[in-house]
């Protein structure tokens, strides 16, 4: 093989080399090409005589632009990645932002166990006409409880008030369960009309009315723990300290508000009940007792079997408690009435400027604002219940301060922000202006324009906000760019 | 602020350079090479911008011609109405660049 030769053979893997940089669907052409003038660049460079090197060099630096042309192409021949639409200070970034926030707030509500205790109360509401009935408390170490001699008396007595009692009392026992654990509950030796009376449905219900055997109801939680949440325990037998007793059914979770953690309610009769015991009285009222009672709680006087008397406290067992749903509307309003204390609630816009937006756009502003409001106010709701109920607080009504504190404030700067957000947004784009800066100075005469202005990055408008409020420029104002300004912001995403 | 209505084109020398010699009748790759001194590796990208931006366009010779002569058919360039404007404008910009490169007329004259 001559020099010459190999020389030829090296050109053309060169070419081809450097067709591989060249797009795939553009190298057939591309080599073609250089190929034919590969080809007039050998012929007019043929040597005539003799000296061939310079020629074959010259050629070589022909091949060699091959590379830099096939790079070009490629890198020309590359479509360019379509501009994305930035979210920046966008509508949708901000209402992404806050219904982000709800989810979480919602899924937190769904998953707490103290929300979700609530929500369960809420479900189950106790018959109306209940009264807890304990003693007066004197000081901090009297206990409340009623004897069960009590107890007796007053269900064995004529009542004007009353036309039913149950009677409750908690003790701790240790439990024997078919499941080979040997827990300690709190269980609640109550009269069997307690779960009637209350009016709370069993889940899971197997009561065996012919039975001479005590029923127990299981708690929610004692159900989950000790019984993983089987509803084929319900007929079983379980020992609970020396008695036997058959599950009748699952109280609902959160149903339970009497005094007393309880894991589990023994139900007997109540001439079984231990005559020492000390609990609570629960009393279902006749009309009489309902028209005495209007108010709330009252002081009850009772005799007793030997002819003394003793004053009892009644405590309406429905509660004082209006219910998260009620605090919430009542703290929202309260929100609503106090804005115009915290900020103006105009939309910014002055009378004097010539430029009206189209209807879409004025439209789509106020959609915004109403979106961005429909949004905060579930947030007002589940956030402070969630603030409320994550855990089991030590004083009875904190949770219902705490939510009523919180959807208050919640609601009331979550609307202020809404406002002041809304009038720092771009009519146009909704985007938030941005990159202030401050213009003029100030006058001792207050003529002259001082204050900061503020572009939208999409190049729709200026807002100028008067660092000192006059009788002549007291509120911000909107200038409307015209098309001169475009070439400031190629590139920019449309409004 | 005004804008421009029609921004006059702006070339580089070399691309008005290959503009003017494809006008002067240097239509293929390596002819224009010859005429302006430039290397391969910038002629060819620059034919391919100018192609890119319609200032040129390029046509294949026809096969039998090219079997006629014994050898491979050439890939031909030629100026658009877009490319002669240009032209024009780049002439005014770049006044040695008929000296440079005289035009067919000028060198028939």
């Amino acid at each position: 093989m001559t020099p010459r030769f190999a020389l030829h053979w090296f050109h053309l893997a060169l070419l081809r080399g450097a067709s591989l940089l060249a797009p795939a669907h553009l190298r057939a052409e591309w080599w073609q090409e250089w190929h034919a003038e590969l080809w007039h660049v050998c012929r007019a460079r043929a040597p005539l005589c003799g000296a061939w090197w310079p020629a074959e060099r010259e050629v070589t630096a022909f091949c060699l632009g091959a590379i830099r042309d096939a790079v070009c192409l490629r890198r020309e021949s590359r479509t360019p990645p379509a501009p994305a639409k930035s979210l920046h200070a966008s509508a949708a970034q901000c209402i992404g932002w806050l219904a982000a926030l709800l989810a979480l707030s919602f899924l937190l509500a769904l998953v707490l166990p103290g929300v979700r205790a609530q929500r369960e109360q809420l479900r189950y509401r106790i018959n109306p006409g209940l009264l807890l009935i304990e003693r007066p408390q004197s000081d901090e170490d009297q206990a409340r409880a009623v004897q069960t001699s009590e107890f007796r008396a007053w269900k064995a007595r004529q009542q004007r008030y009353f036309d039913a009692f149950a009677f409750y009392h908690t003790v701790r026992e240790r439990v024997w369960t078919d499941t080979g654990t040997r827990p300690r509950w709190n269980v609640a030796h109550a009269s069997a009309n307690l779960f009637a009376m209350l009016g709370v449905p069993l889940r899971f219900a197997a009561l065996d009315e012919g039975s001479e055997m005590p029923s127990v109801i299981l708690s929610c939680d004692a159900f989950e723990r000790e019984f993983g949440g089987n509803p084929r325990v319900a007929g079983n037998i379980i020992r609970m300290g020396a008695h036997d007793a058959r599950i009748a059914g699952v109280a609902p979770c959160g149903a339970w508000t009497l005094p007393g953690a309880v894991d589990a309610w023994l139900l007997e009769p109540d001439g079984a009940m231990d005559a020492d015991a000390a609990g609570y009285v629960v009393a279902h009222l006749t009309e009489a007792g309902r028209a005495e009672m209007e108010g709330g709680g009252a002081i009850i006087t009772a005799f007793r079997p030997h002819g003394n008397e003793d004053d009892y406290v009644g405590i309406p067992v429905e509660g004082e408690s209006r219910g998260p749903r009620d605090l919430y509307l009542f703290a929202a309003l309260l929100a609503i009435l106090a804005l115009p204390a915290v900020t103006s609630v105009s939309m910014g816009e002055s009378g004097f400027n010539p430029h009206r937006p189209s209807w879409k756009k004025r439209f789509s502003r106020w959609g915004f604002l109403c979106a961005k409001i429909a949004l905060l106010l579930p947030i007002a709701y589940y956030v402070p219940l969630d603030l409320a109920y994550w855990h089991a607080m030590a004083y009875p009504y904190a949770p219902e301060y705490l939510q009523l504190i919180a959807t208050f404030a919640i609601g009331l700067f979550g609307m202020r922000w809404a406002l002041l957000d809304q009038r720092r947004r771009c009519p146009v784009c909704l985007r938030c202006v941005t990159h202030p800066a401050h213009v003029g100075s100030a006058s001792r005469t207050f003529l002259d324009w001082s204050g900061t202005e503020l572009i939208c990055t999409g190049g729709h408008t200026l807002l100028h906000v008067p660092g000192l409020p006059t009788s002549w420029f007291g509120s911000e104002r909107w200038l409307y760019l015209d098309n001169s300004w475009d070439f400031l912001f190629l590139g920019s995403s449309e409004g | 602020m005004a804008q421009h209505a029609t921004p006059e084109p702006k070339l580089s020398h070399t691309a008005a350079m290959i503009l003017q010699a494809i006008n002067a009748g240097y239509i293929y790759g390596f002819s224009i090479m010859e005429m302006t001194g430039l290397p391969s590796g910038t002629v060819y990208p620059a034919m391919r911008r100018l192609e890119r931006d319609t200032l040129i366009r390029s046509q294949w010779e026809r096969q039998s011609i090219a079997d006629a002569e014994q050898r491979p058919p050439r890939k031909y360039y030629k100026l658009t109405p877009a490319g002669r404007s240009t032209l024009e404008a780049s002439r005014r910009r770049y006044p040695l660049l008929e000296r440079l490169i005289p035009s067919e007329e000028a060198r028939s004259v």
